[in-house]
C-alpha cells in the first residue's frame, strides 16, 4: 500500500532565504508524525506548500501514490488535507455549528440547513469522544473546547490527514491529554496526523515517526520507539544542550515586593485579579502558572500601573507604589519584560539603539536635558548587542526584523541593565526556540543571583518548575495555593490550573 | 516552475535612498508624460508647454521669488503635518491654523501702527513678540484637539476638519466687523510698513519668511531626530502602548506635538499676511492648509524633503498661471498633473518591494 502521503525533495525559495531544501516527508495511514524543529526550521513553511498556501519551487507531492496538484487550500480540502492553525481560525460570535459549515456548500439548494449540519456534527461528535453544544457560541468556549471545535471542523469535512500546528501551547497539561487520546482514536480509524512541535516530551509520548528538521532540512525520519528525546534533540539544535539549570540556595530573604489583595479590572471592565497576595524577597524567583488568560497579563500590568489598581496594595521596599505612574514605578527600580515583545517590549520600526533607550531616554542626554549625547547612546546599545549576543547586522537595524529570540535579548538586556530590585517578567520565552530559550533563562538565574526578586509569569509548566524556587497557580484572577518549588507535583499543579484550590504553606 | 519570474516580490520594501529617490523622480516623470496627453485638443506641443512653465517659475531670478514666495507657507504646514503625524496625531487643521495665525500677527501689527493700542515698537522687539504670539495663539487653537483626543479621545481628524470652518468664519467676521477698515472690502486696514517681513531678493517679491521655514526645518529635524522630547514623541505615535510601557505620558506627549504643529501651521499665516497681503482679509490660503500636507507627504515626511517638495509644487502653480496667461492653456491642467504626481508617487512604494531579474534562468 503506498503511503498516504509523500513529499519528495520540496524546496522552497525566498528571495534571500532558502526556506525548504530537498525536504522529504512520508505518513502513512493511521499514523501519527511528528514535525519536530526549532523556529525557522521550515516545517511552517513545508505545510503551507502542504496545505497550498505556498508553491514549490521543486519537488513533488504524491497522495496515495499519485502525484497530487494543490494550487489552494481548497485544493488540499477536496484531497482530505486539513489543518488547524496555532492561532484558531474561528469567528467567535458565531456558533459551532455556523463555523464548522462556513465555507462549505454541501447543502442543496441556496438555504442553508443549520439544524442537519448541527445533527451530522453530534453524530461525528459522539463517535469521536468530542463532546460539544452544536449552538453554543465560540466565545463563550474556553480554549480547549475551541480546539476540538477545529478538530471536528476537518472530520466533517472528512479530513484523512489532520496538520496540527503547536496544540498544545494554550493546554492545560489535563487538556493537552485529552487532544491526546482524540488523536490517538482517530489514528486507529486510519486517519493520519502530522503534529507540527518543538517539545521533545510530546513527540516521545504521541508520535510513531518523527522527521526532525533544521535550516530548512530534514536531518532524519525515525521511530519514536529507535529514538530517545535526547538524539532527537541534538539532531534538532545540531549541539548538546544541557536542559539542566544550577541553582544555588537563595542568599537573601529581604522582602522585596508585596501584594496585598490586589483587583483589576481587564479593559470591558470585567474583574481580571481578585484578591491577590503575595511576596517576593531580593534573590528570589517566584513563578505564576496557570493557563493564559487567567490573569496574568492583567496582574503584571497592574504592577507597573500600566492598567488601574481597582483596590489592594503594592509595595517595594517598603514604600507603597500602588497608583505611582509607569515612569515612577521604573524609577523606583521596577523592570518589567512584557509577553508582547515585538508591540509592548519595542518598537519595531525604530533601531535596536533607539530600541535600546526605550523608558529612559532622558538618561541619555547632555546636560541640560535638551539634546541627546549620541556617542552615550551608541556606546550603550553596542555594549548590550554584545554584552547581551544580540546577533544583528548593527545597531541601527530595525528591532521588528530581529528574530524572536534576538529581540528578546534586546528586550531583556534593556531591561536587566537597570540593575532593577524587581524584575517582573511575562511569557520570557514563548516562541523562542531552544537555543534562546536556554539563554534567556540562564540570564534570568543570573538576575537572581545578583539578588533582584524576580516575577515569573508563565504559561510554560516546565519553565515555571524549572527556574522558580516558589509557584503560585492563577486560576481566574485568583491564587490557587503556593508551594515550594522542591515539593512541586506536576499532577498537583495542573489541578490546581483546572481550579482545584490547594491549601499548603 | 523552476523559472525565477522577472518581477520578483521582495519580503520587505527597498530602502536604499538612491531607489527612493529614484522611483520618486520616475513617478514625477510618469506624471509628466500621462499629463501631456491633456495639451494634445489645444495642438501645443507638451515639451515646449513644460520648458515654459519650469523656466517661468525657476528660469530667472524674478520667478524664483514668487516659487519662493509660493512655498514658505507650504513648507511651515508641511512641517507641522511632520510633527504632528509623528506622534501619531493626524491633524488636518492647519488651514484653521493659518487663519489663526494670519489673524494674530495682523491683529498685533494694526495694534503697533501709529494709532494702533501699542504704538511703533522697535523692531527688533516686534518681530520676536509676533512670531512667539503667533505661534502660540495657533498652538492653543490645535493644542485643544490634542487635549480632546488625549483626555476624551476625541477624533481629531473630523475635530480638526471642523474647526476649519470656525476659523474661515471667524476671520470672517473679524474682517467684516470688529477689524475692518473703511472702504468697500470686507478687510483690515494695511499693516505699517515696518512690520512686514523684509525682501531679501532685490526686485522679486521673495521676503524673509523663507528663511524663517528654512531655520524652521532644521529645527524640528534637530527636535525630532536629536532630541530626548522628539524621541519621545515618535515612540507615542509608532506604537502608544509600547510608549506607555516605557513610562511615556502619551497624553502628554500628544498634546504637545499638536500644539508645536498647530504653532508652525500659523506661522504660515503669519507669513501670507506680513509677507504677501499686509493686511487681513478673507480667502488668504487658497487651501494651502492642505496642500502643505501634500508636500510633506511628497517629502515622505522629511523636514527637508518637505522644503524641496514645496518648492517644486509652488514652482508648478506659479508655472500654471504663467501658462495660463500666456498660451491660453487652463492652469487646471497643472492641477492634474500634480495630483497624478502625489497619487503616483503613492503608487510607487510598491515598485519597491520588486526585484527586476535581468537574467532569467
Amino acid at each position: 500500500m503506498p503511503p498516504l502521503l509523500d513529499m519528495q525533495k520540496i524546496t522552497k525559495r525566498f528571495p534571500g532565504v532558502l526556506a525548504d531544501d530537498q525536504v522529504d516527508l512520508t505518513v502513512q495511514p493511521g499514523e501519527i508524525h511528528a514535525l519536530l524543529g526549532e523556529n525557522g526550521a521550515g516545517k511552517s513553511t513545508l505545510m503551507q506548500i502542504l496545505y497550498g498556501l505556498y508553491q514549490r519551487d521543486e519537488g513533488e507531492i504524491l497522495i496515495d501514490g499519485k502525484p497530487a496538484v494543490i494550487n489552494s487550500p481548497q485544493d488540499a480540502i477536496a484531497l482530505g488535507i486539513g489543518m488547524i492553525h496555532q492561532e484558531f481560525m474561528l469567528i467567535s460570535r458565531f456558533t459551532v455549528v455556523e463555523n464548522v459549515v462556513m465555507g462549505l456548500y454541501d447543502t442543496p439548494g441556496p438555504l442553508l440547513d443549520l439544524r442537519a449540519a448541527a445533527q451530522r456534527l453530534q453524530a461525528l461528535a459522539r463517535q469521536h469522544g468530542l463532546e460539544i453544544d452544536p449552538y453554543a457560541r465560540i466565545e463563550h468556549l474556553p480554549v480547549g473546547v475551541q480546539q476540538r471545535v477545529e478538530i471536528l471542523k476537518l472530520l466533517y469535512r472528512n479530513a484523512r490527514l489532520l496538520i496540527l500546528d503547536e496544540p498544545t501551547a494554550v493546554l492545560t497539561p489535563q487538556e493537552a491529554a485529552g487532544l491526546f487520546t482524540v488523536l490517538r482514536s482517530l489514528a486507529r480509524e486510519g486517519r493520519s496526523i502530522i503534529f507540527i512541535t518543538h517539545k521533545l516530551h510530546e513527540v516521545m509520548e504521541i508520535a510513531d515517526r518523527v522527521t526532525v528538521m533544521r535550516d530548512g532540512k530534514a536531518i532524519a525520519a525515525v521511530s519514536t520507539k529507535a529514538t530517545n528525546a535526547r538524539d532527537l534533540a541534538r539532531m534538532m539544535v545540531g549541539r548538546e544542550i544541557s536542559g539542566q539549570f544550577e541553582k544555588a540556595a537563595p542568599a537573601h530573604n529581604q522582602l522585596v515586593l508585596q501584594i496585598q489583595d490586589l483587583q483589576v479590572n481587564d479593559d470591558t471592565g470585567y474583574p481580571k485579579v481578585n484578591g491577590v497576595a503575595l511576596t517576593v524577597n531580593a534573590g528570589e524567583i517566584v513563578g505564576i502558572a496557570g493557563v493564559d488568560g487567567n490573569g496574568q497579563s492583567e496582574l503584571a500590568e497592574a504592577l507597573m500601573h500600566l492598567r488601574p489598581i481597582r483596590q489592594g496594595q503594592v509595595m517595594v521596599d517598603g514604600v507603597a507604589v500602588t497608583h505611582l505612574s509607569p515612569a515612577a514605578h521604573r524609577d523606583a527600580g521596577i523592570a518589567y519584560i512584557p509577553a508582547d515583545r515585538r508591540k509592548v517590549g519595542s518598537v519595531g520600526s525604530m533601531s535596536i539603539g533607539h530600541n535600546s533607550i526605550l523608558g529612559r531616554a532622558f538618561d541619555f542626554a547632555h546636560r541640560g536635558r535638551l539634546l541627546f549625547h549620541q556617542q552615550r547612546v551608541k556606546s550603550h546599545a553596542t555594549k548590550l548587542v554584545e554584552h547581551y549576543n544580540v546577533r544583528a547586522p548593527g545597531i541601527d537595524f530595525a528591532a521588528g526584523k530581529l528574530s524572536g529570540g534576538n529581540l528578546q535579548k534586546v528586550v531583556l538586556g534593556r531591561e536587566v541593565m537597570r540593575q532593577p530590585r524587581l524584575l517582573i517578567v511575562e511569557q520570557p520565552t514563548r516562541g523562542l526556540d531552544i537555543g534562546a530559550t536556554d539563554y534567556v533563562r540562564q540570564q534570568l538565574l543570573a538576575e537572581r543571583e545578583r539578588g533582584a526578586a524576580i516575577l515569573l509569569i508563565s504559561a510554560e509548566l516546565e519553565e515555571i518548575l524549572k527556574l522558580s524556587d516558589r509557584i503560585a497557580v492563577l486560576y481566574k484572577g485568583e491564587i490557587m495555593g503556593m508551594v515550594e518549588a522542591a515539593q512541586a507535583d506536576v499532577e498537583m499543579i495542573g489541578l490546581m490550573m483546572a481550579g482545584s484550590r490547594h491549601e499548603a504553606l | 516552475m523552476s523559472s525565477t519570474p522577472f518581477f520578483e516580490r521582495r519580503l520587505e520594501p527597498q530602502e536604499a535612498p538612491l531607489v527612493v529617490s529614484g522611483t520618486i523622480v520616475l513617478s514625477i516623470l510618469a506624471a509628466l508624460v500621462v499629463g501631456s496627453l491633456l495639451f494634445l485638443p489645444f495642438g501645443a506641443s507638451p515639451l515646449a508647454a513644460y520648458t515654459a512653465m519650469f523656466s517661468q517659475s525657476f528660469g530667472d531670478l524674478n520667478g524664483i521669488g514668487f516659487t519662493l514666495v509660493r512655498a514658505t507657507p507650504l513648507i511651515f504646514i508641511g512641517l507641522g503635518t511632520i510633527f504632528a503625524w509623528a506622534s501619531g496625531f493626524n491633524y488636518l487643521g492647519f488651514e484653521g491654523t493659518l487663519y489663526i495665525g494670519g489673524a494674530m500677527a495682523a491683529w498685533l501689527a494694526l495694534l503697533c501702527a501709529e494709532d494702533g493700542a501699542i504704538g511703533p515698537l522697535p523692531p527688533l522687539l516686534f518681530f520676536p513678540l509676533v512670531f512667539v504670539a503667533t505661534f502660540v495663539a495657533g498652538g492653543l487653537w490645535s493644542g485643544v484637539v490634542g487635549w480632546l483626543r488625549a483626555r476624551f479621545g476625541g477624533n481629531e481628524v473630523l475635530i480638526s476638519l471642523m474647526m476649519n470652518y470656525l476659523a474661515v468664519f471667524l476671520i470672517n467676521y473679524l474682517v467684516s466687523g470688529p477689524l475692518r477698515a473703511p472702504g468697500d472690502l470686507p478687510q483690515t486696514a494695511r499693516l505699517p510698513a515696518w512690520t512686514t517681513l523684509p525682501f531679501i531678493l532685490p526686485g522679486t517679491r521673495a521676503h524673509a519668511g523663507i528663511l524663517v521655514a528654512i531655520v524652521a526645518a532644521i529645527v524640528v529635524w534637530l527636535v525630532l531626530r536629536r532630541t530626548p522630547i522628539g524621541y519621545e514623541l515618535i515612540v507615542a505615535g509608532f506604537s502608544p502602548k509600547a510608549a506607555h510601557y516605557s513610562g511615556i505620558n502619551v497624553a502628554n506627549r500628544i498634546v504637545l506635538a499638536a500644539f508645536v504643529a498647530g504653532g508652525l501651521g500659523a506661522m504660515a499665516g503669519l507669513s501670507e499676511v506680513l509677507g504677501v497681503q499686509f493686511r487681513l482679509l478673507d480667502g488668504i490660503s487658497r487651501g494651502t492648509g492642505f496642500v502643505g500636507i501634500v508636500a510633506a507627504l511628497l517629502g515622505r515626511l522629511n523636514p527637508f524633503g518637505v522644503v524641496v517638495a514645496s518648492i517644486l509644487y509652488a514652482g508648478m502653480g506659479v508655472g500654471a498661471d504663467a501658462m495660463q496667461r500666456r498660451a491660453g492653456l487652463p492652469s487646471s491642467v497643472i492641477f492634474i498633473i500634480q495630483s497624478l504626481i502625489v497619487l503616483l508617487i503613492i503608487a510607487s512604494d510598491l515598485l519597491r518591494y520588486y526585484k527586476i531579474n535581468w537574467k532569467r534562468r
